[in-house]
Order: structure tokens, then C-alpha cells, then sequence
């Protein structure tokens, strides 16, 4: 059902992928671990490695749990699917686009 | 347009099919001295009615009907009370003013 | 006895409130009706006769009158006394305040926002009666605004949090689900705007936000909000007044009315419903002296009252129990530890603080969830405890995923399985879009053009709009300052607290 206006209703997305430029938003939840209230929100480069990501952006906010070991982290997934980390790869190449979902467990 | 589809039906549950003068409807007053005789009055007026305590509040309920009879209170008060001024000490209420005139304030349901 | 004798009577009231909403109006001249009322045709909205419009209360202008300045005597009144008598002193714990800041923070503006938009229908409504009405409830909403704020500067001159509420409405994450909320229905045509705060938030759920306030403020010690509080609610229930009948109005004037209000109550239920998660976190985690649970104020005032009483009623013209009432109803159990745990993880970014339960509210949480608490919520917070036992204090370290429609952050649980998260997805022009239930996910795709434009807080941050890209950079420009956000224990309020009533106080100083 379109909105009921006098006029024709049209605007932008207020957080559409251009306004970030060369970088996205990307969510990450860390699933079964509920000191943390939901999922995380960031803005990185689409071209960040997942393994810088993981290192430098994931796991200080992980850390907030005092029991993170970033060694334990496993089973990532995009949205419901099992995501193929990979260290190397960007995040781009990796499938992972503007306001993606991610979820590991630990 | 969405990828997760969303659960099956709402279990929304349907209008209990109980009628309008059994449904409960209520008045919250303010835990105040000056309505006491207010509160005295409606007693009065409605023998069905339940009252129930909370911090600053009066909960009041009966069953599809409550009436507030300006002559009752007034008895009650020992002075002229106009039915407006039932606006100064609610709080709350369920139900619909299906009668507010000089004389007389009834809250029921209708259906 | 009084009665026996004549009473002086103007006119009877009935002719009084017919001379006013009836015989007062005039139809226009030298302009045609669809130029004076531009906005009351393009919602789809058919209304016949506006004379069939009436308010039960057959309120008038000197009856009107007369009744505000009492209400206002007997609330400044309780003001004088609470000033005079060091009042900030009486309160059950200084932490008890956090609610009354959320409340100043959250709710004030709302009600000044009311005022703007009563007095847009008081003048865009065609009936002259539900102009009157609106005329009336437009003065309330100004009253209560100005009432609230009078009040709560009491506390300002000795408690953090108080000081920016304005600005911090505008800009503050938790803040936005409020601002938002009244946003999207002054943003709607008149008509929806009559479903959604007059009927949805008035009617279905003023009691569940405005009674517990009241009665706990009652219970905490706190006898200036309680005054504000039941002054406020007994226009309040004039409002209730003019959502229902014009909701009966609208239903009554043409069969084509009901769909439409079908879908806004739909929708507003739900809207209306999100933002009330804020007042269950506060009911069962902010008072110190808890009134009542959420779960028993929802079962009590909208199960009982509302599904089991007003509804039977509305399903004479066709109208069914909101959309989605389902699934508010099995979340009853664990709304509020679910918003408390948000508000504890991001506290730090809030003006107020927080604290992980004491082990004797946990017991009270405890008897009141007993399906839930101890088996979900409670080891949750004792290992919390446990971690600031070793001088710890989680805080969540970087900012959330919001709800694009609620916009409160994404933690709410599947109703069939609280170990989940509920992750609900839409794409809308190659974008996605993330809502935290079906009922925000539905809202969404009903006009999704209207909630792309959503202003989610973290979202703008990130493109650079709110002060910086620290912590201390948006704390800055949220006008948050230094002790009013983070844990309570050993706050500046707390401390504060703890040196009044030491048994050698220092003198208070001012804030």
C-alpha cells in the first residue's frame, strides 16, 4: 500500500549504499551470547580483508565479554548462509554487501 | 519482497464472545481525601463493585455498567457537586460514557 | 441536607455543549469548503455528516476552564509543599530518578509535539465539535509540557540527566524511538493521526505508559510526579474520550471507513506498542520499589480492558483485535529484561545510568516471571555481577543494529524461541532493510517508501552528522555530560545520595 500524499511521494533512502562512498555498513551478531543486547553495527572499507575485519573491527567489540578468545571464533554466516571465511579475501568479493548480517558463534 | 518469510497466521485471538453486560468496565480515581465521597457515592450506586488499591490509585470495576448519581453524591459530600467535576479526580478508565449529563455519568459497553 | 434544596442552573448541559459545537459554526462564503479543508479527502476517509460527532463529555469553554485552573491550584500546591520541604531528600533511592529522566527525556517532548498537532486539527477538522475537542486537548498537551518541565526542574538543581532533555530528544539513539514514533503519525494525514495517538496511543495504551509512572513515582517517594502525573491523566482521560468516539465516528459514517481503520490500527497497535517496551524496562528495572510487573500491568490493562473489553465492542462495525496483538502477548514475559539488558549495555551513551538487579530485586523479578527469569534472564545477570565483582563493568563497545522501523536496537527474541534473535529482512529498491519482529517487518513493507527515510541514529553517525566519530565526540553533541550516563553505583547521584544522608551530612550543594 504507497503512502497517501498530496503530492508524488518519492525521497531517497536515508542510508543508501552511496553515501558511505567506498565503505559499508555491515552488522555482526554474536549468536548464544546474551551479554551482549543484540548484533553490532559497523562501517568499514568494502575492500577490508575479512581477516583484518575480524582482527581489528570484530574482535575489540567482542572483547567486551571479558571471556572472548578470538581464537574460538567459528561458523560464520551471511544472513542464514554458511559464509567460506576467508582471511584474504575482501569483503566485497566475499559476498558481503552495504547493511550485510553477519553471525559467529565462539 | 521479503526472504524470510514471516510466521504463519497471527494467533491473534478473536473478541471474547461475552456480552456487553458482563464485560468489566472500570474507573481509576485518585487515592485522594476528596474523593471519598465520590468513592462512597459510587459504592453505593453500584453493589457489584470490586475496588482495588494501587500506590495513588483507586482501581474501580464492575460488570458492564457503573453509574455515578449526582445525588448520591451530593448526599454523600454535604454540598452542590456538579457532575464536571468527576474530571478532577479520574485518572482512567475502560469502557464507554454513554450518559454524562447534569445529573447522571454511566460508563458501559455498548456491543 | 443540600440536595433537598434548588439548585441555580445556567442552561442545562447538554444545550450548552449544542450551542458551542453546533450553532457557533458557519459555512463558509467567499471560499469553498474543499479550500478551507484541504487535508480530509486524500486519506480515503468519507464523512458524511460531521454533526454525528459528539464528546461524551459535552465539555465547554468555562467548564473547560474552570476545571484546568483547579487542577493546576491543587498540582502547584504539592509543588510549594515538595520544595519546602527538601522533597529530593524523600525519594525511595536517588537511582529511582532514572525513570523520571527517561520520562522527561521521552515523554515531554511528546506531549509538546501533541500540542502542535491538536491545534493543526483544531483548525483543519471540518466538524466545529471535534475542533473543539482538539482545541481542548491542543491547551492540555501545552499544560502538560509546561507542568512536567515546571516539576521535574526540582530535581535539576540536584540530580544529573536533567539539564538538555530538549536537544537530547532531537539527537540521543534510545530517543529517536519516541521522536520517531510521533514523527510518522504527524507526518500522516489527519485522519491517521486520529487512529494513531488519539485511538492506538491515547485509548489502547496510555494506562499501560502513564499509570505505572504515576503509581510507582507514588511508591518511590516522589509526590511531584505522581501530582503531575494523575493532573495530566485525568485530561487524559478526555483524550481516551475523543480516540474513541472518533474512531466510532469514522466507523459509523461509511462502511469504506473500516478497512482503512483496520489497517491504521494495525499499524499504530504495533507502533504504539514498540515504544511502550521503553516504560516496561523502567517498570521492572528502574524503580527501586517495584509497583506492579509489566507483564501484570499488560494482562490488567490492555488483556482485560482492552482485547477483553473494548473489542468486543469495535467488532460490532467490523473491526478485529490488532494485528500482531498475538505475538505482544507472547512476549509478555520477556519484553522488559530484554529492553533493561539494551539500556544496561549502552548506558554509557544514555542520559541516565544503569545497574545490574540486586539480588533481592532479582527475587522480585523472579516471582513475577516465574516461566522466564530464572531460567533466561537471571544467570545472565549474575555472571554480570560476577564481573563486576572482579571491578569489571560490561559495556557494549560500539554501537547497535537498529530496528529500521521501532529503531530500538535489534534484541528482540523469536516468540517461539528466546534463544534466538529475531532478524526480520526486507529489500526495497536494491537495498536491505533490517526490522526486529513482524509487526516492525509489516509496518515496513506497508510503506516502505515512508521508512527508508528512517533517521537511525547509528546509521548517521556513521555517515558523520552527530559531533564526530568518538564516543566522546557524539556524547558531546548529544549535550550529555560527564556523570549523567554510565553505571549508577559510585555516580556523581549516587554519591551524591549516599552524603545526604550520611549521618553527619555536608550541606547539599547545587547542582
Amino acid at each position: 500500500m504507497p503512502v497517501k500524499a498530496l503530492y508524488e511521494y518519492e525521497f531517497p533512502s536515508a542510508d543508501r549504499a552511496e553515501l558511505f562512498g567506498d565503505d559499508q555498513l555491515v552488522y555482526v551478531h554474536w549468536d548464544g551470547n546474551p551479554l551482549f543486547c543484540s548484533a553490532a553495527c559497523f562501517r568499514v572499507p568494502q575492500a577490508m580483508p575479512f581477516g583484518e575485519f575480524v582482527a581489528q573491527i570484530v574482535a575489540p567489540w567482542a572483547g567486551s565479554d571479558p571471556d572472548f578468545d578470538p581464537a574460538a571464533v567459528r561458523d560464520w554466516r551471511l544472513f542464514d548462509e554458511p559464509l567460506a571465511a576467508d582471511d584474504i579475501r575482501s569483503l566485497h568479493d566475499l559476498g558481503i554487501g552495504h547493511k550485510a548480517l553477519l553471525h559467529f558463534s565462539a | 519482497m521479503s526472504e524470510q518469510a514471516t510466521s504463519g497466521p497471527q494467533a491473534t485471538p478473536s473478541p471474547q464472545a461475552t456480552p456487553s453486560t458482563r464485560r468489566q468496565v472500570g474507573i481509576d480515581l485518585q487515592d485522594a481525601e476528596e474523593n471519598r465521597a465520590l468513592v462512597d457515592a459510587i459504592r453505593a450506586d453500584n453493589p457489584e463493585l470490586t475496588i482495588r488499591h494501587l500506590p495513588g490509585l483507586l482501581k474501580l470495576q464492575a460488570a458492564g455498567r457503573m453509574v455515578i448519581n449526582r445525588e448520591t453524591v451530593e448526599g454523600k459530600l454535604g454540598r452542590e457537586w456538579d457532575t464536571g467535576e468527576f474530571q478532577l479526580a479520574l485518572v482512567s478508565y475502560a469502557g464507554n460514557f454513554s450518559e454524562w449529563d447534569d445529573d447522571q455519568i454511566i460508563v458501559s459497553w455498548e456491543h | 441536607m443540600t440536595q433537598a434544596m434548588p439548585r441555580k442552573r445556567k442552561l442545562p448541559l447538554k444545550e450548552r455543549y449544542a450551542l458551542l459545537t453546533r450553532d457557533l459554526d458557519w459555512q463558509p462564503s467567499y471560499v469553498g469548503k474543499e479550500q478551507l479543508y484541504p487535508y480530509t479527502s486524500y486519506e480515503g476517509i468519507k464523512v458524511h455528516d460531521w454533526d454525528g460527532w459528539s464528546d461524551p463529555f459535552r465539555l465547554t469553554v468555562d467548564a473547560y476552564y474552570k476545571y484546568q485552573a483547579e487542577k493546576d491550584k491543587r498540582l502547584y500546591a504539592v509543588l510549594d509543599s515538595f520544595a519546602q520541604s527538601q522533597g529530593h531528600l524523600a525519594l525511595s533511592d536517588a537511582s529511582y530518578l532514572n525513570a523520571i529522566k527517561l520520562f522527561i527525556q521521552g515523554v515531554t517532548p511528546l506531549e509538546y509535539a501533541a500540542h502542535r498537532h491538536f491545534a493543526y486539527l483544531a483548525r483543519y477538522l471540518e466538524g466545529p465539535a471535534p475542533r473543539f475537542a482538539a482545541l481542548c486537548q491542543s491547551v492540555d498537551e501545552l499544560r502538560h509540557a509546561q507542568t512536567q518541565i515546571h516539576t521535574i526542574s526540582n530535581y535539576n538543581k540536584y540530580y544529573g540527566g536533567f539539564h538538555s532533555w530538549s536537544k537530547m530528544h532531537d539527537r540521543v539513539w534510545y530517543l529517536s524511538v519516541p521522536k520517531s514514533l510521533f514523527d510518522d503519525a504527524m507526518s500522516a494525514g489527519p485522519f491517521e493521526f486520529l487512529i494513531s495517538i488519539s485511538f492506538s496511543f491515547e485509548y489502547l495504551l496510555t494506562n499501560l505508559l502513564f499509570v505505572p509512572f504515576m503509581s510507582g513515582a507514588s511508591f518511590n517517594g516522589d509526590m511531584p510526579t505522581m501530582s503531575f502525573g494523575f493532573s495530566a491523566q485525568s485530561d487524559e482521560s478526555r483524550h481516551m474520550t475523543l480516540g474513541l468516539e472518533a474512531i466510532k465516528f469514522l466507523l459509523e459514517q461509511d462502511e469504506a471507513n473500516v478497512p482503512i481503520i483496520q489497517g491504521w490500527i494495525d499499524k499504530w497497535f504495533w507502533r504504539a506498542y514498540r515504544m511502550s517496551a521503553l516504560v516496561a524496562g523502567m517498570m521492572d528495572y528502574m524503580l527501586p520499589k517495584p509497583v506492579m510487573s509489566w507483564k501484570e500491568a499488560f494482562e490488567l490493562y490492555f488483556e482485560d480492558q482492552m482485547l477483553g473489553g473494548l473489542f468486543p465492542d469495535l467488532d460490532f462495525y467490523g473491526i478485529k483485535p490488532p494485528r500482531h496483538v498475538g505475538d505482544a502477548i507472547a512476549e509478555k514475559d520477556h519484553l522488559s529484561h530484554q529492553v533493561y539488558k539494551i539500556l544496561h549495555n549502552f548506558s554509557f551513551a544514555a542520559a541516565f545510568t544503569t545497574s545490574t538487579p540486586t539480588e533481592e530485586h532479582s527475587r522480585w523479578l523472579a516471582s513475577q516471571y516465574p516461566d522466564t527469569y530464572q531460567q533466561l534472564y537471571q544467570p545472565v545477570w549474575d555472571r554480570h555481577r560476577r564481573i563486576e565483582a572482579a571491578g569489571g563493568r560490561v559495556f557494549f563497545q560500539g554501537l547497535p543494529q537498529l530496528c529500521q522501523v521501532c529503531q530500538i536496537p535489534m534484541a528482540f527474541t523469536e516468540t517461539d524461541d528466546p534463544a534466538r534473535i529475531s532478524f526480520r529482512r526486507s529489500d526495497y529498491r536494491g537495498e536491505t532493510f533490517h526490522t526486529c519482529s513482524n509487526g516492525c517487518q509489516w509496518v515496513f513493507e506497508r510503506e516502505p517508501e515512508k521508512y527508508v527515510q528512517a533517521w537511525l541514529p547509528v546509521h548517521q553517525i556513521y555517515q558523520g552528522h552527530c559531533g564526530g566519530p568518538t564516543v566522546p565526540d557524539v556524547l558531546a553533541w548529544y549535550g550529555i555530560q560527564d556523570g549523567d550516563n554510565g553505571e549508577y553505583q559510585g555516580s556523581p547521584d549516587a554519591r551524591s545520595w549516599a552524603d545526604w544522608h550520611a549521618s553527619n551530612p555536608s550541606p547539599a550543594p547545587e547542582r
